[in-house]
């Protein structure tokens, strides 16, 4: 599985910090990691911790986290967390499907695109493959290397997680980078990238090879951005923003020379910082070394819009926390067989987490007004609380 | 100094006491507990708790701000465990102290004293890490079995002895007039008074225009420590209780009793002495009237509602009036709600919801608060009156009743969570999660 056709990802990135996290970045080589950077990589093990023990459990059908969390650090999570990360995760696939639409091999030719920014050892790109084969979508994750080799290293020792995304050995469309990690495939394509480089190139093709900027695509950030600075969170959507055609500037103008791709936005991230819970929260995560810089500038569901807004989603801008979209996007036979799994002791503690993140969403139309026609009627919260 | 006396002085500084004398303790403690009814009865003064969950160091500093046993009469209305890291510590102790001083500390029954719940959020867990088998668990969860469902707190003053001047001088609000007694007095960590209303004296609390005076949250940004806590509560002022008032009405008013239960009430129970008929020595069941009571919540709704716990019922403020009515209660006291200022009043004051975990698993960022019920000296420390069987025969609602039920006099002392490290006692630093 060599490939000396790729080129070292790892040479774009000279003079520049990998982490996601950190501010300072000049005295960091490639290839070194400040401890800063190594707290938020640490993140990642929360989540596949999390979703584990909520697969285990029942709240999630998912074949694929046991191969991708380390099975000495299976924990059994407290039923509020496993409740919270079922409805994460539950609606982000939701918006996921409704942009691609239902699956028939009829649909196959006119594919679409998901960017999955600090994918970690998350599972959906295995869900979405293995329902929708032969694929009609091109799945990129972006990580820190220390995270895409690692989830390149469980794919390559699991046939489990190989055949979910079509990477068979004898297939000589897939090709690793000598470091082992990078991978492309036809459809997946795993890049070791720290995120703050990216406004350092103009052309995408070069830092990310297999992207195409003239499919209809969807960014995914699940507690990623919110790690960055906000300077460093908006380069990084804006980035994307030109490369998929000039977009819309902050006013709101589209520049119409260039064809302008249907681009959508999902956002996982805590909210309310400002209160006792979320005041708490900050000072938790402190203790472990985990700053979310953006909390303060995206503190509430209407800042959030407004920042979508800003970044060039213009068509439409909506944002829900995690208690609405329990209450509003589960239906009532589902959160009873959730219910039902473990039950909740403390209504108001949930009410409470559920309250503190949130899940945001927005689009620009582009050249495709029905691009992202299947998000127009979920429920969102419209006025800000 | 007995061997309980060191078991205490041990679990008070955060360590374990060997197996053996858990066996021991637990096999005391049930002796004692099979003699109590399920509705024990608790002469006031008495100060009542809410959760605790396992949170070892703000139990302590519910000590300091409360006043330490047998010095405070105490009632803790269950969840002693689960959540926290440090459940064994905090129910060891409050067993301890109920061996050693069993006039002076009730324990009743929560929703999470149950093998069942124990072994999903923490308990079970915890015994295992802590002692490497489930024998103590499984001791602890039989004392579970005989833990009363509620308690009756009888012979508590309307009316308490202001406890200083408050925090601030407010300008706002007018002084209380000469005939207003003080009904309710709310009190940061520093025994400051941050909050005080009034009634007028010798009425009924239903048409009495109450005169709030919030001077400030009852929110302190840091305990002082070494401060004292505050001496037992000796309130309660001659003048009030079973006499005429001055109207020329026949109606007298009276201090009515309390009723102290976990989770609330239930639809299979109008009365008291219903709560009395349960078969309590058992696993707490799925439903029914025990299930009830230790797993509702009021709400804001008439009647009944389901419960979105998946147990247990939600009451609405019609429910809360007519049981306090035909039971002659003013006042139900629960728990089993976080309650981010410690403390929270419903229906015209006719339940309490008391919340005496703060910083509830080390993340909510909530207050906590005890309940401090003053002793009715006026009719020369007799207690009689009230026994939560009042109205029993009646049972009419709008019947024209000849007395009236006030609320007793009620001081809350707001608290928050102890700094982990400044007692000298072992303490991991307790991780929450989040979604990252």
């Amino acid at each position: 599985m060599a490939a000396p056709q790729i080129p070292n990802l790892n040479t774009l990135r000279r003079g520049r910090g990998r982490g996601r996290g950190g501010s300072q970045r000049t005295e960091e080589g490639p290839g070194r990691t400040s401890g800063k950077d190594r707290v938020i990589q640490g993140t990642d093990n929360d989540a596949s911790v999390s979703r584990l023990s909520a697969v285990r459990l029942g709240y999630l059908d998912d074949p694929y986290a046991e191969a991708l969390t380390p099975a000495e650090n299976a924990v059994r999570r407290f039923p509020i967390i496993n409740r919270g990360t079922y409805v994460r995760t539950t609606a982000i696939d939701e918006l996921v499907t409704r942009f691609l639409g239902p699956y028939t091999p009829q649909s196959v030719p006119k594919r679409k695109q998901i960017i999955s920014l600090g994918a970690g050892s998350d599972t959906r790109v295995f869900r979405l493959l293995a329902s929708r084969q032969p694929p009609d979508v091109i799945y990129h994750e972006i990580d820190f290397a220390v995270n895409t080799t690692a989830k390149i290293k469980a794919i390559r020792s699991t046939p489990l997680l190989q055949r979910a995304v079509g990477i068979t050995p004898s297939n000589d469309e897939v090709s690793l980078s000598e470091t082992g990690d990078a991978l492309h495939s036809p459809c997946y394509h795993i890049h070791p990238l720290d995120l703050r480089s990216l406004s350092a190139t103009e052309d995408p093709s070069k830092i990310m090879p297999g992207f195409k900027t003239e499919l209809p695509t969807l960014l995914v950030s699940e507690c990623c951005l919110v790690y960055l600075s906000p300077t460093e969170a908006e380069q990084v959507l804006s980035w994307f923003t030109k490369a998929l055609g000039k977009g819309a500037d902050v006013t709101g103008t589209a520049n119409i020379e260039t064809p302008i791709t249907p681009l959508g936005l999902i956002l996982y991230e805590p909210i309310r910082p400002d209160d006792p819970f979320g005041r708490t929260m900050v000072a938790n995560l402190a203790t472990r070394g985990i700053k979310l810089q953006t909390l303060q500038k995206y503190h509430s569901l209407g800042a959030q819009r407004t920042r979508l807004k800003e970044q060039g989603f213009i068509s439409t801008q909506a944002a829900a926390d995690i208690e609405f979209i329990w209450e509003h996007w589960v239906n009532e036979q589902e959160k009873e067989r959730v219910a039902d799994i473990e039950r909740l002791d403390e209504m108001e503690e949930w009410q409470l987490l559920a309250r503190h993140y949130c899940i945001a969403w927005g689009w620009r139309n582009g050249i495709d007004p029905t691009a992202f026609s299947g998000w127009s009627t979920l429920p969102s919260q419209s006025s800000e609380q | 100094m007995s061997d309980l006396d060191r078991a205490i002085e041990q679990l008070r500084a955060c360590r374990l006491i060997p197996e053996s004398q858990v066996r021991e303790l637990c096999y005391k403690a049930r002796e004692l507990l099979i003699e109590e009814g399920n509705v024990v009865s608790v002469d006031a003064p008495v100060t009542i708790c809410g959760d605790i969950h396992g949170q070892f160091h703000d139990l302590m500093e519910l000590f300091r701000v409360g006043g330490d046993v047998p010095d405070t009469n105490y009632l803790f209305m269950g969840d002693f465990v689960d959540r926290g890291f440090y459940s064994l510590e905090s129910f060891l102790l409050l067993l301890c102290l109920k061996v050693r001083y069993p006039d002076r500390i009730t324990l009743i029954r929560g929703n999470h004293e149950s093998r069942q719940i124990t072994t999903v959020y923490g308990f079970y867990d915890e015994c295992i890490r802590k002692y490497g088998s489930a024998n103590v668990w499984r001791y602890c969860c039989e004392v579970f079995d005989y833990l009363a469902l509620g308690a009756i707190v009888l012979g508590a003053s309307s009316e308490l002895e202001p406890t200083g001047p408050p925090i601030v001088n407010e300008t706002q609000s007018s002084m209380p007039l000469d005939d207003d007694e003080l009904e309710t007095e709310v009190l940061n960590s520093r025994g400051e008074v941050t909050m005080s209303t009034y009634r007028p004296r010798n009425r009924s609390s239903s048409d009495s225009s109450d005169t709030s005076r919030n001077i400030s949250p009852p929110r302190d940004i840091s305990a002082a420590p070494g401060q004292t806590a505050g001496a037992p509560l000796r309130a309660g002022a001659p003048g009030t209780g079973a006499s005429s008032d001055g109207n020329g009405s026949a109606t007298t008013t009276r201090t009515g009793a309390v009723l102290c239960v976990h989770g609330g009430l239930s639809p299979l129970i109008d009365s008291v002495d219903k709560i009395r008929l349960i078969d309590r020595k058992q696993e707490v069941p799925h439903e029914g009237a025990m299930c009830d009571l230790l797993w509702s919540d009021p709400d804001e709704i008439e009647g009944w509602g389901l419960s979105p716990r998946g147990a247990g019922f939600l009451f609405g403020g019609d429910i809360v009036k007519q049981f306090n009515h035909l039971n002659g209660l003013s006042l139900v006291a629960r728990a089993h709600q976080l309650v981010m200022e410690g403390y929270k009043e419903m229906f015209d004051g006719g339940i309490v919801t008391v919340w005496s975990a703060p910083n509830y698993c080390y993340r909510c960022g909530n207050v906590a608060a005890i309940l401090e019920l003053g002793e009715d000296t006026s009719n020369g420390g007799t207690i009689a009156r009230s026994n939560g069987e009042y109205g029993r025969s009646n049972g009419v609602l709008g019947s024209n009743a000849a007395t009236t039920v006030v609320s007793p006099g009620r001081r809350y002392r707001v608290f928050e969570a102890a700094a982990q490290d400044t007692r000298g006692m072992p303490a991991k630093k307790p991780v929450a999660d989040y979604f990252l």
